[in-house]
């Protein structure tokens, strides 16, 4: 009877509850579509750092301990028997070769630096890591063909066809130079990275390096919940030959993205809990307030105070449940929409591209934006039903 | 105490600050209520009665003095602890009705069998018994703002006492109606006392109502100025 008393007396002032309704809907939309759009960004950030560093890397032992002297120097090299190896397991979906070298690139009237990356032309377009502005990609059997950065190219006045010259340092540690034809001209969507970076074939950086090693070892899985598990069984065959790291090790800029990303979601989630706090509090002290001498009566009549508490809290309960309801409706309505409306976001900073709005729809984000609401207004409701549950008969019996 | 006796005040005293003053509302107040007794308590506004039926009806406590309910004293007990004893053994009829909005006439009348405990069967049978006895079971759905002041005021008689009390406690109870359905509403209490023995107790300041009182008790500036009986009083 309470419970229908407190759900009635929701819908006694209907534009009261409307407004109050309509606050917890309010912030149970702003929980869906920022957490649905941070669980997209999320998964998108996730799948596309690990298309560009694989999801476990290995190395040569003491890789991560020493400080290399010259290049390569704690490389791999017999990479094919491990990776022979490593792709039986039937979790691992690939491996790739990888090299990473710095030096300098002229173009006969001017230098620059860069950083390259060398890799497995077939792996490397399947990997879909970057963007071709112009050109080819790389090809199979061509070690001299490299794809140069949008930036860098500009830097170097470099057109697809045109040769330059890297020059590095072997991994004796004498210089080396070598002719490079320019297949193509790539964004990465990283300007910075654009204006210095440089991809090719890993027999080229071999030729260039004076050496068969490759540097690391990228390795693919089918899904990224195996992650850990195949670590531990490379480490377990090749404890004291090979280290491995984890794409969570390995990538910094994602764990940034995820703490500022919940940092602001925190923040939201505080800003929709003061609101829908005071909110459903001040519809619940209106009621209370209103309905003082309905309390006497009730408690004249034999209702305990524990009764009149559980009324007034069951009051806030409900309203956090019908807006709690109201709100995932309108957040995947809205959602909807939004996916479906192909809205562009601006690049963001350091950004060349700028991205489609989306909205994961995840239960996980439906149901914890339901529990906050209904948290949320069944704890504005207890100090108002504390009071209410307090009051002196006499006192609420004469109260007008 | 009296073996027949609901109610027995010994020397009450009761004051109420109002603003800087005191009010002395009651001052050394005795009283037995037999069961079974219809009884008026009269008196000019401000003279107490209220008082005198919140502490009868256990939601006030007296400064001085002693309240036995039913042979129990609760002056001692918490007001919050005798919501047993407002359950169980008293009914109240108020005079601005008091009954919740939100729920139908039907369900006003059930809400005290429900703090009770008494099962479905019963329930429904003892709301269809005191509906049709204050003449309103067809009234049944009909949510307060639907009914007329004289069917609060029955839908109000019904509640308490669908509970089967032993006391009913009734503040001017036709002071928010016209004469000729106060007079209805009284003639319904005496109508219930004389066929349940339920103990009624009522204030009031009509002369007219006074009249059907079996003993009437005059309040005045918080002392009792006389018992008297019906024919006397009138």
């Amino acid at each position: 009877m309470l419970t229908k008393i407190a759900l009635r007396n929701i819908f006694r002032n209907r534009r009261r509850s409307a407004i109050t309704l309509a606050v917890i809907v309010f912030g149970a939309v702003g929980l869906i579509l920022f957490g649905g759009y941070k669980a997209i960004t999320f998964r998108g950030l996730r799948e596309s750092t690990i298309r560009r560093i694989g999801h476990l890397q290995v190395f040569g032992a003491g890789a991560s301990k020493a400080e290399s002297q010259k290049p390569l120097e704690y490389g791999l090299e017999n990479a094919a028997a491990i990776r022979r190896e490593i792709e039986r397991d039937p979790r691992v979906r690939t491996t790739a070769a990888q090299i990473t070298l710095m030096g300098l690139i002229s173009n006969g009237d001017k230098s620059e630096t860069y950083i390259a990356t060398a890799v497995e032309p077939e792996k490397e377009r399947a990997a879909n890591a970057h963007r071709l502005v112009s050109g080819s990609e790389l090809p199979n059997n061509e070690s001299d063909a490299v794809l140069i950065g949008k930036g860098l190219a500009t830097a170097m006045k470099a057109k697809p066809g045109d040769y330059l010259t890297l020059l590095t340092t072997t991994v004796t540690g004498s210089l080396n130079a070598m002719d490079v034809r320019v297949a193509g001209i790539m964004t990465t969507g990283v300007r910075e990275y654009d204006d210095r970076a440089i991809k090719m074939p890993i027999a080229g950086a071999q030729q260039l390096l004076q050496t068969n090693k490759i540097e690391k070892l990228l390795v693919f899985l089918h899904k990224t919940e195996d992650t850990a598990a195949v670590d531990a069984t490379i480490h377990q065959k090749y404890a004291k030959t090979l280290e491995t790291k984890s794409w969570p090790q390995l990538a910094s800029f994602y764990h940034q993205v995820v703490m500022l990303y919940n940092g602001i979601f925190g923040f939201l989630g505080l800003i929709v809990f003061g609101t829908v706090v005071f909110s459903v509090a001040n519809t619940i002290v209106m009621s209370v307030f209103e309905r003082t001498r309905e309390i006497g009566t009730l408690l004249s009549v034999g209702t305990t105070r524990g009764k009149v508490w559980r009324m007034f809290f069951a009051e806030g309960f409900l309203i956090g449940v019908i807006g709690g309801l109201l709100g995932i409706i309108a957040g995947v309505v809205l959602a909807k929409l939004i996916n479906n409306g192909n809205v562009m976001l601006p690049p963001p900073p350091g950004y060349t591209r700028g991205y489609p709005l989306q909205i994961l729809l995840e239960t996980p984000v439906l149901v914890t934006s339901f529990v906050i609401s209904v948290i949320t207004a069944t704890l504005s409701a207890i100090v108002p039903a504390w009071k209410a549950s307090r009051m002196k008969i006499v006192d609420a019996l004469g109260h007008i | 105490m009296n073996k027949q006796s609901v109610v027995q005040l010994t020397a009450i005293d009761k004051s109420y600050p109002l603003g800087r003053v005191v009010v002395r509302a009651l001052s050394g107040v005795s009283l037995d209520i037999a069961h079974g007794d219809f009884i008026a308590l009269a008196g000019p506004s401000g003279s107490g009665k209220t008082t005198l039926l919140n502490l009868i009806g256990c939601i006030d406590k007296p400064d001085r003095g002693h309240v036995l309910i039913d042979g129990v004293d609760v002056t001692s007990v918490p007001l919050h602890r005798l919501a047993a004893t407002r359950r169980d053994v008293l009914g109240f009829v108020f005079q601005t009705f008091n009954l919740i909005p939100v729920l139908t006439a039907w369900e006003n009348v059930e809400y005290p069998l429900l703090l009770r405990g008494v099962g479905r069967r019963e329930r429904r049978e003892r709301v269809t018994r005191w509906l049709e006895l204050v003449g309103l079971a067809d009234q049944a759905k009909q949510r307060p703002d639907q009914l007329s002041g004289g069917q609060r005021q029955r839908v109000a008689i019904a509640r308490a006492m669908a509970g089967d009390p032993k006391l009913v406690i009734a503040d001017e109870p036709t002071a928010n109606l016209d004469s000729e359905t106060g007079a209805r509403i009284l003639d319904l209490l005496g109508d219930i006392n004389a066929t349940t023995g339920c103990t009624f107790v009522f204030s009031t300041h009509d002369a007219a109502l006074i009249e059907r009182a079996e003993r009437v008790i005059r309040i005045r500036d918080g002392r009792i100025a006389s018992h008297e009986t019906a024919t006397v009083a009138a």
